[in-house]
């Protein structure tokens, strides 16, 4: 076999030869039907190649997705990009106000509603160890109360109960927005009904839950691979979501 | 009109699966449950054919699963398609290189020629194809895999494998030889 030239019929075949090697290897077909053999053959495996199908796994592998999203747990192979609480040796390119940023997020939201299910409640400050009376208080108490034991962080983001009453809505801009929108909405037409230090919390939430978002926002313009920055965007967002949804339902039940 | 639908990609399913990205993005579980669906045979058949069948399900697991963690970076600047199978390929380069068989792959291994058996005369020649393909050295396995069925270019699997050039095109030449002499018994 001519080992010179079939060597460079791979090439040849990609297009990847300068013209004067091109010359010549087309000069070389010209006089050996071995090369030419060989020529058809490589062509015959990548015509092959190109039309290969793609084929369904044997068994379903969603069911073990879904555990694993669903606990939240990390892909087992090392090195995978994961978010920040599964991950206790990752470097992250975060600025202090980010990060002083998310801690306030973190005290504000769940102190601040904590608080203020406290004051709503006969019983004062007793009433966060005590059952809430009303459903509205019971999903104020559960979800953020939860937020205080598990810290501000993307796998709170798939606890169920939380994600139940999270409004069902793609995070996509135009979404985002309209559900935002909706909700505002809907909470300035209930607004009287509230008493002023709750909506003096909700809004002070609201606008430190902004200020992350445009942070997280801001970052990721600068490091859009950082996938932690990305959960702490989609997390703030639901979050939003979810705060607005919470006062709206507040709003309406003291109606 | 049409046309210019079907080229743009533009079609109701299309539609339906940007609407799923962005509910899943949002945490919609069944959102990416469809997601899932219409793409797991190209991605299983990727880290098939990359990796070899025993390792095809974990590794499809854990791509989907990083999607999952990754969706918020999505932008929609190319087609989810294109943003997903080039994230499964990064995947399927870690999981190799966390074997740190990388580099031994890419020796000129001389046994490797009678790895790849010929083709029995049978009728189920794709089948036999893609088993063709499992057969291949790993290192001449994954860049004809990239290039021939996937259509990267050379210098774009150098920089993903990070290799030279000139070793993705010997790669791929030695691969393609060695299904010559698979194809040769059809």
């Amino acid at each position: 076999m001519h080992e010179e030239w079939t060597d460079q019929l791979s090439d040849y075949l990609d297009g990847e030869l300068p013209a004067d090697e091109r010359g010549a290897v087309e000069a070389h077909l010209g006089s050996c039907a071995l090369c030419v053999a060989v020529l058809n053959d490589l062509k015959r495996v990548v015509a092959r190649a190109q039309s290969v199908d793609a084929r369904l796994p044997q068994a379903d592998v969603w069911a073990g997705i879904a555990d694993r999203i669903e606990a939240g747990r990390p892909a087992a192979e090392p090195g995978l990009a994961m978010p920040f609480s599964w991950r206790g040796a990752r470097r992250f390119a975060f600025t202090l106000p980010q990060l002083a940023a998310a801690a306030a997020l973190l005290m504000a939201v769940s102190g601040g509603i904590a608080w203020e299910v406290a004051a709503r409640s006969p019983e004062g400050l007793r009433h966060t160890t005590s059952a809430p009376e009303t459903a509205s208080e019971r999903e104020v108490a559960q979800g953020f109360g939860r937020d205080v034991a598990q810290g501000f962080s993307p796998a709170s983001g798939t606890d169920p109960i939380a994600a139940d009453r999270v409004v069902p809505v793609g995070l996509a801009d135009a979404q985002y927005d309209s559900a935002v929108a909706d909700l505002e909405h809907a909470l300035e037409a209930g607004r009287s009904r509230l008493d002023a230090s709750t909506i003096a919390i909700v809004e002070h939430n609201l606008q430190i839950i902004d200020q992350a978002i445009n942070q997280a926002r801001e970052a990721l313009v600068t490091d859009p691979a950082n996938s932690y920055l990305s959960s702490h965007l989609v997390e703030a967002r639901r979050r939003k979501l979810d705060l607005l949804r919470r006062a709206t339902a507040l709003a309406t039940e003291a109606n | 009109m049409t046309a210019v639908m079907t080229l743009s990609g533009d079609t109701p399913a299309t539609r339906g699966l940007e609407s799923d990205v962005a509910l899943a993005a949002g945490g919609d579980q069944s959102a990416f449950e469809r997601l899932y669906r219409a793409h797991v045979a190209r991605i299983h058949s990727l880290t098939r054919r990359m990796l070899g069948t025993q390792e095809a399900d974990e590794v499809t697991q854990d791509i989907f699963v990083r999607t999952w963690q990754k969706l918020g970076q999505f932008r929609g600047e190319s087609a989810f398609s294109t943003w997903l199978h080039r994230l499964a390929v990064n995947v399927v380069i870690e999981r190799r290189r966390s074997f740190a068989i990388q580099r031994e792959r890419m020796s000129d291994d001389p046994s490797a020629l009678d790895r790849v058996t010929v083709a029995p005369a049978r009728a189920d020649l794709t089948v036999d194809f893609e088993q063709a393909i499992e057969q291949l050295p790993p290192g001449a396995r994954e860049i004809f895999v990239l290039h021939d069925v996937e259509g990267y270019k050379h210098r774009e699997i150098a920089v993903m494998l990070d290799i030279a050039t000139g070793t993705s095109k010997r790669q791929l030449h030695r691969a393609r030889m060695l299904l010559r002499k698979y194809l040769s018994g059809e």
